[in-house]
């Protein structure tokens, strides 16, 4: 009785020692056929909570996998765009291997044609379709989640309780005590509601958008970037601002009292992406590439998105406990019903357009 | 004999090793190879020592043309590429603007007023600093130079928004009496203010020397002749410190025309300069025909304002010898 079990067990064993050295084997033959590792990848990031979400989530674990540093460059988005256009026109190596940037920013550089195709991600085929752009050829950006311009405000300011509309914009108790991003972005369609106007006349007819605007501009708002919005709301500059849900949740952990609505008229929702600029040796494109396609798992978006308190692509996540229910973390299409898209392809071919109008309503 | 710490002299008619330095033996070899010289090429010589300087001027000059061209090519928005063929369509845009006419006349007020603030106020102090008796007080002045220099234009900026916030140090002590807060940032005025604080050493550091080179004994000799302070001032500081005067103008008035970091920093968004326009073509929207259309007109301003700077006063306002 014991011979056959003793070889029944044998054979099981030799079975499993075969299959543990196949095992051990198999991931130096995949590393032998894998390219030389880069001593870095550079990637592109946004700084303050930003950054420090993406190198919790995404970086760290990254190099802990690949044994791949990463170096965060908090180059301006726009302003890595012209040097890496001119890298690529030049035929010199680019200045970064991965380009976080918005998706709006990011389909001009496609448009351009200095983006890799990114189509070839394993994991592009487990994500939500929200992940590949629309209207561009191949995938040359990889969505990675959504965001809303919210209406951020200060509940001091609003005993009454949260405001319902973007019309508090217009109450004389806020002259100069609004803000809103300094090229408009974020906040064209919602004007275009608030004005009067249609979503559906996005682009062809915007005089409702600016005609809200001018009268926005005799309450004498203030105009920034991410950074500013915390900062106003932390000096007590502002009571109420157009700003991405991430910058006034970075206020609110800073201990500033800050909350957020998105009103009835409904607000922006847009998506960021990365992507890769051509010009890359081979080995470091097929990094890069593995960087971004780790960025789209379930397990680096959980963490990183966590900390930005934004709804990932990458499907079973989880929302932050102080998120849920909230509609700027919108997860359902029910959630989605409230919040205006504009297809990116449209805002990359018209921003130069609205963005001149806007400045000419504002510098006036 | 010995020379105390040093090797024992040479044998009489030779001079010691140590007499006859290395950089004397090379300035010897430069001169030897000076000599060689073509006599019909000592022309070119000049020529040669401005070569560094025409380098630099004609890579200028290279970056102009290339502005140029962009500046005549319109952006086509479906592909992000400049258009192959030329037309003045980024000018007509241009002036027909009307954020481009806000923010030249906002430049253009900004530089004069600017510039008068710093003249007036970089005057006494350079006064001060050229004739007090006092080292101590001098030394003071001269911290209060130099100082500014070691903290650059963005932090400076920065330092503004702490004192001048709503919870700033200004508004802090005016609370203590009861006042504000008051709006003391993001408005004109306030980048104005930022810009002033800036030029001011500049402009002190163009005015002092003029000022030191007017010798003390000439305003003696006015006041001995009967001519009170002020009018020795007026008609006899003032002229003589004109090269200063008209250097300091010139200094300020260009590096405020061109200025980015106050408006953007101190201006709210909404106060913009030429060169925010410039930043915002280039690398907000990506417009580079349009961005260079604007960088050749800031560029063509900011010469016609040196231009006329120097053509009220005469180059020989600079002191420049045989300038007239």
């Amino acid at each position: 009785m014991s011979e056959p079990s003793f070889s029944t067990s044998r054979r099981r064993l030799l079975g499993g020692a075969t299959a543990l050295g196949a095992g051990l084997a198999m991931p130096a033959i995949l590393r032998a056929q894998e390219p030389a590792k880069p001593a870095e990848l550079i990637v592109r990031a946004w700084g303050g909570v930003w950054v420090d979400s993406l190198k919790k989530g995404v970086s760290d674990p990254f190099t802990a996998k690949t044994g791949i540093a990463i170096r965060h460059d908090l180059t301006e988005d726009n302003e890595i765009k012209p040097r890496i256009w001119a890298a690529v026109a030049q035929g010199r190596t680019p200045p970064i291997h991965v380009n976080w940037d918005t998706t709006a920013n990011a389909t001009s550089s496609a448009l351009r044609g200095v983006c890799e195709d990114l189509s070839d991600l394993p994991n592009l085929a487990k994500v939500l379709p929200l992940a590949k752009p629309i209207g561009l050829t191949g995938v040359p950006i990889v969505n990675l989640y959504s965001y809303v311009y919210v209406l951020a405000n200060r509940p001091e300011a609003f005993p009454g309780g949260p405001p319902t509309s973007w019309n508090v914009l217009l109450e004389p108790r806020f002259k100069g005590r609004i803000a809103l991003y300094n090229d408009g972005i974020g906040f064209h369609p919602v004007a275009q509601v608030v004005g009067g106007g249609k979503v559906s006349d996005i682009p062809g007819n915007m005089e409702a958008c600016w005609a809200f605007i001018r009268k926005l501009k005799e309450q004498k708002p203030l105009l920034g970037e991410d950074p500013d919005f915390t900062n106003w709301f932390q000096k007590g500059e502002i009571d109420v601002a157009c700003t991405i849900s991430s910058n006034a949740r970075e206020a609110k952990a800073k201990g500033v009292n800050v909350a957020w609505t998105v009103p009835k008229e409904g607000a922006k929702v847009d998506t960021d992406g990365m992507w890769i600029p051509k010009g890359l040796p081979a080995n470091e494109l097929y990094w890069a590439k593995r960087y971004i396609d780790f960025a789209l798992s379930t397990e680096a978006q959980q963490v990183w998105l966590d900390g930005l308190g934004l709804p990932g692509v990458a499907p079973g996540l989880k929302p932050p406990a102080d998120l849920v229910g909230d509609p700027s973390y919108p997860t359902s299409e029910k959630d989605y019903e409230r919040l205006i898209l504009i297809a990116p392809k449209i805002q990359a071919e018209h921003t130069a357009e609205w963005f001149a109008r806007f400045k000419e309503i504002m510098q006036s | 004999m010995a020379i105390r710490g040093g090797r024992p002299a040479a044998r009489a008619g030779r001079p010691p090793a140590t007499a006859y330095r290395l950089s004397w033996r090379i300035l010897d070899a430069l001169e030897a190879v000076a000599a060689r010289w073509p006599a019909r090429a000592e022309g070119a010589v000049k020529w040669l020592l401005l070569a560094p300087a025409l380098a630099v001027v004609g890579l200028l000059v290279f970056g102009l043309v290339v502005m140029a061209d962009a500046s005549l090519r319109v952006m086509d928005f479906r592909t992000y590429q400049l258009g192959e063929d030329y037309s003045t369509a980024n000018y007509v845009r241009l002036f027909g603007w009307g954020a481009f006419h806000a923010t030249l006349w906002r430049s253009l007020v900004a530089t004069l007023l600017v510039t008068l603030f710093c003249l007036l106020l970089a005057f006494p102090y350079a006064y001060a600093l050229t004739r007090t008796a006092s080292a101590r007080l001098r030394r003071v002045l001269l911290v209060g130079l130099f100082l500014p220099f070691f903290v650059g234009q963005v932090v400076r900026a920065y330092g503004w928004l702490v004192i001048l916030g709503q919870q700033g140090l200004v508004n802090q002590a005016l609370g203590l009496v009861g006042l504000g807060p008051y709006r003391l940032l993001f408005s004109y005025p306030t980048v104005l203010f930022g810009l002033v604080q800036y030029m001011l050493p500049f402009a002190v550091l163009m005015l002092a020397p003029a000022l030191a080179a007017i010798p003390e004994e000439i305003e003696r000799a006015a006041a001995s002749c009967g001519a009170s302070r002020g009018r020795t001032l007026l008609r006899v500081v003032l002229p003589m410190a004109r090269p200063g005067l008209i250097a300091a103008a010139l200094v300020v008035a260009t590096l405020t025309l061109t200025d980015f970091a106050m408006p953007a920093i101190l201006g709210g968004g909404t106060n913009d300069f030429l060169a925010n326009l410039v930043h915002d073509q280039f690398f907000r929207t990506s417009n580079a025909g349009l961005g260079s259309a604007i960088a050749l007109v800031l560029t063509l301003l900011g010469t016609t304002v040196a231009g006329l700077l120097l053509a009220a006063a005469g180059v020989g306002a600079l002191g420049l010898r045989g300038a007239r």
